[in-house]
């Protein structure tokens, strides 16, 4: 038995290290027998200080302009990110609070245009990273960054994701139509002060 | 059967398979309710009881009070109070209502002590006292206790509350942050709050504390997080811990030592609570307690049931997992163990063994037994000799298909390998789900009928068992389930169950799930409510409904019963729908969230409505959550 459950957590070791990090060092806890895991980074993957200086909401004196918010996710073009970003949605747990569909049970449902802390990638990805503050951990000292935008990348397959250039219309309440929102299926919205779902 | 009682000739009308004392799966689903056309004979001869069970009403509170979330030590829920009854139940209207401005699921009942009622709402679990000598009902006070937000995302099945404890001029209840406090019920002011355990790792805590003399009793949730279960005893005076019992590890933590005497063999040895799981596995193994307590004070013993194993697949922890899925009997005082009884060992399907044990009293082949009562979320309700441990009753009450009965000779349930879950492989149509055929919703008992009254659940689950590694702070979990009623639409019922035959008399289906509690009431008239926000009342000897009313939400709380300042018979319930409820929240027709308390009586008379103008003295303003805002100043 003791092996068994050796194996799953070697297994969610594996996929970390299987996303092709280097420079990451994982600890697991001998003693525990496989029920813990913890990880460390050792060197930061860019864009480290990005994510930092995009605000949780609206900016006071907004510019615009000089927002941060149209972070893109590095991995938007690694077709693997995906792959491996739902194995880790469901190895680091998030699946027993968010659902194994994402569809909502302890955390909020991550498939709808809904979204408490915004929808955009560098949104999502500071959710995850920071946590927030009803009941969601954050994984910033867990997981390399790698697999922080992997699990924002899956997120973002999931339909309701705005697309990067989306920050200031989601903010504003104009991607809530769920029709219309999702980085796939409504390239249209954009940032253009013209806002989207006009027929609403 | 019980052809004795007048009352009972009209039971031929009733749905029951009548599958006495043995499995009945009703896989072509129940039969249609067939209402009764015969009423019931009015004030006819004193009414003999169906199956001869009775009670020890003790603490005996005064009929009109209602003091902790069952009334009684015993659990029975059974209020004396007979103004209201089957003649004239339909006439009972909205006597006022009171919203407490949240919107988790409402389990818990209010209390009512001399002229005040008492209310706390789920998360974050804020408190009131209500002046019912007063017009509306206005409040005395508010204590807001500003529970830590963190909880929200460890609670795994909402953010809810199960009630509380009125003892020595206090109110004491948990927070879901996995404190205890005590408030001056005078006052509001806080008395004590003793932190229990560490909600960063997952613990909260949703149960009703209990009081049993001079001591509260209390567990903690956190089943599906991987946390180390317990129930601990603290001082009511200061709420200093006194002994702090757990359900899985060695004999030391599970205060197990020489006075330990399960029935059955297979509970018998030392550390069982280690050697039945893989090595170091019971550190994350659950156990955890969020049930109801019930309390003998003849012999000083508490009964409470214990959660899941962690984690929730059974592949990764072979092995019986003691003390999981199991009951408990321990010495008030000390903590320590007299027996124990587990239900569904190595639970595959979170079963749990938490739901209440009601303490009855019945005649058993000629001698009175001292019996306590369990309906397990697994389909079988259980009675069983509550000094000894001894099964003496196993029947199936509601559908299930993963067991073909309980052996009483060994105590075990006879698993069918066919519905045990293996790692990556989809098992359709398990029955029960997670949230068995009854999850925490506790049931009442009638000393007139001699009846046990329960709402069920009438569901199966496909189920897909995913391997988990332990992160603390996050579900130990793997169990992905899709659950859909077992027969066709009905995803509950409302039964009457003989606890000495072990055979249920009748049942009333219901579209939605039916997780309220019961209150029995020596009117003969029994209440409960439903998830899409039904109040029904109905005749405890028949199950006729007798009267219905729709509320603001689904109700999934305690209704009560109480006597005003004004001599009057209420009966108060919250509509708040929440819980574990939720899993059918996409069920057409499901309602809204809400959180309001309504209160009954006869043609809605109270001193605080009628025709005029009515003043409320207030004595204190409501607390608005920090989801509220308060407006511009
Ligand atoms: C212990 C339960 C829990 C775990 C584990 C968990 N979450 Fe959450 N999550 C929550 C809760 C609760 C919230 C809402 C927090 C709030 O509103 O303050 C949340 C919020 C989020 C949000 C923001 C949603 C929004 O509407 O803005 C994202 C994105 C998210 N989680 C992703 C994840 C990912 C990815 C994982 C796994 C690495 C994960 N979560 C693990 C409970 C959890």
């Amino acid at each position: 038995m003791n092996h068994l459950a050796r194996t799953i957590v070697t297994g969610a070791v594996c996929a970390v290290l299987g996303s092709g990090v280097t420079g990451w060092l994982v600890h697991t806890d001998g003693r525990a027998r496989g029920r813990s895991l913890s990880l460390a980074s050792l060197s930061a993957l860019p864009p480290e200080g990005a994510p930092a200086r995009v605000p949780l909401g609206d900016l006071a004196g907004a510019a615009k302009a000089t927002m941060p918010g149209r972070l893109a996710n590095p991995l938007e073009s690694d077709p693997g990110a995906v792959v491996e970003g739902e194995r880790l949605y469901k190895e680091m747990n998030c699946a027993g609070c968010h659902g194994y569909a994402a569809k909502g049970g302890m955390g909020p449902d991550l498939t709808d245009a809904h979204w408490r802390y915004g929808g955009t990638p560098v949104q999502i990805y500071k959710s995850i990273y920071e946590g927030r503050p009803k009941g969601m951990p954050a994984w910033g000292r867990a997981l390399p960054q790698r697999s922080i935008w992997q699990l924002t990348r899956y997120i973002e397959t999931l339909g309701g994701s705005f697309p990067t250039e989306a920050y200031h219309a989601g903010l504003q309440g104009d991607l809530a139509d769920e029709r219309g929102a999702g980085s796939s299926k409504s390239p249209a919205h954009g940032d253009s002060g013209e806002g989207a779902g006009g027929d609403k | 059967m019980a052809s004795a009682s007048g009352n009972a000739t009209s039971r031929s009308g009733l749905i029951v398979a009548a599958a006495v004392g043995s499995i009945f799966p009703l896989i072509g689903g129940y039969a249609a309710y067939t209402a009764y056309s015969n009423p019931a004979p009015a004030a006819a001869a004193p009414p003999t009881s169906l199956t001869g069970a009775t009670a020890d009403f003790a603490p005996n509170d005064p009929p009109g009070e209602w003091k902790s979330p069952a009334r009684d030590y015993a659990n029975t829920r059974y209020s004396p109070l007979r103004q209201v009854d089957r003649s004239n139940v339909a006439r009972l209207k909205v006597a006022w209502t009171f919203s407490d401005g949240t919107l988790y699921g409402h389990e818990g009942p209010p209390l009512v002590v001399g002229d005040t009622m008492y209310v706390v709402s789920p998360y974050p679990n804020v408190a009131y006292a209500l002046d019912l000598s007063k017009p509306g009902a206005p409040i005395k006070w508010t204590y807001d206790p500003k529970t830590s937000p963190i909880a929200l995302g460890k609670a795994c099945c909402d953010a809810v509350l199960r009630g509380w404890a009125y003892a020595d001029g206090k109110l004491i209840y948990n927070l879901l942050d996995a404190h205890t406090i005590a408030l001056d019920a005078e006052t509001g002011k806080e008395v004590w709050r003793t932190k229990l355990a560490d909600v960063e790792k997952g613990v909260t805590m949703t149960m009703a504390a209990f009081v049993a003399g001079d001591k509260v009793l209390v567990g903690n949730s956190g089943g599906e997080m991987g946390v180390s279960g317990w129930l601990a005893a603290l001082d009511v005076a200061t709420g200093k811990l006194l002994w702090r019992a757990y359900g899985i590890g060695p004999d030391t933590m599970t205060r197990i030592g020489p006075d330990f005497r399960p029935y059955y063999p297979w509970m018998r040895g030392k550390d069982l609570g280690v050697k039945t799981w893989p090595a170091g596995m019971w550190k994350t193994g659950a156990a955890a307690t969020w049930g109801f307590v019930s309390y003998d004070p003849k012999t000083n013993l508490v009964f409470y049931g214990t959660s899941n194993p962690g984690p929730r697949v059974p592949d990764q922890r072979p092995g019986d997992n003691l003390w999981t899925s199991a009951v408990f009997a321990r010495d008030a005082d000390t903590g320590m163990a007299k027996w124990a009884y587990q239900y569904t060992p190595h639970d595959q399907w979170d079963y749990d063994g938490v739901n209440e044990h009601m303490l009855l009293n019945i005649p058993w082949k000629g001698v009175r037994r001292d019996v306590a009562v369990h309906f397990d979320r697994n389909g079988f309700a259980y009675t069983i000799d509550r000094n000894s441990g001894e099964v003496l009753v196993a029947a199936q009450y509601a559908y299930q298909n993963w067991a073909d009965g309980i052996d009483l000779g060994t105590g075990r349930p006879i698993v069918r390998a066919a519905m045990e879950p293996k790692i990556g492989q989809k098992l359709q149509r398990v029955c029960p789900p997670d949230i068995g055929t009854k999850d925490w919703q506790p049931p009442a008992f009638s000393p007139r009928t001699g009846l046990v009254y329960t709402g069920i659940f009438n569901l199966c689950m496909d189920l897909t068992d995913h391997a988990v590694s332990y992160i603390p702070g996050t579900p130990y979990d793997g169990m992905e389930m899709v659950r859909y009623p077992a027969s066709g639409d009905d995803w509950g019922g409302f039964i009457a169950w003989d606890p000495v035959h072990g055979r249920k008399l009748w049942q009333i289906p219901e579209k939605f799930m039916v997780m309220s509690g019961t209150l029995a009431t020596a009117g003969d008239v029994v209440f409960y409510g439903t998830v899409d926000g039904w109040f029904r009342a109905v005749d405890a000897w028949t199950g006729k409904v007798l009267w219905s009313q729709k509320l603001s939400s689904g109700i999934v709380s305690q209704p009560i019963s109480y006597t005003g300042p004004d001599g009057r018979q209420y009966v108060a319930v919250f509509a708040g729908v929440g819980g574990a409820a939720m899993v059918s929240a996409d069920q057409p027709g499901f309602p809204a969230r809400g959180g309001t308390l309504y209160v009954f009586s006869i043609d809605g008379a109270s001193p605080g409505s009628g025709p005029g103008m009515m003043v409320t003295a207030a004595g204190a303003a409501a607390s608005q959550s920090d989801e509220t805002q308060k407006g511009r100043h």
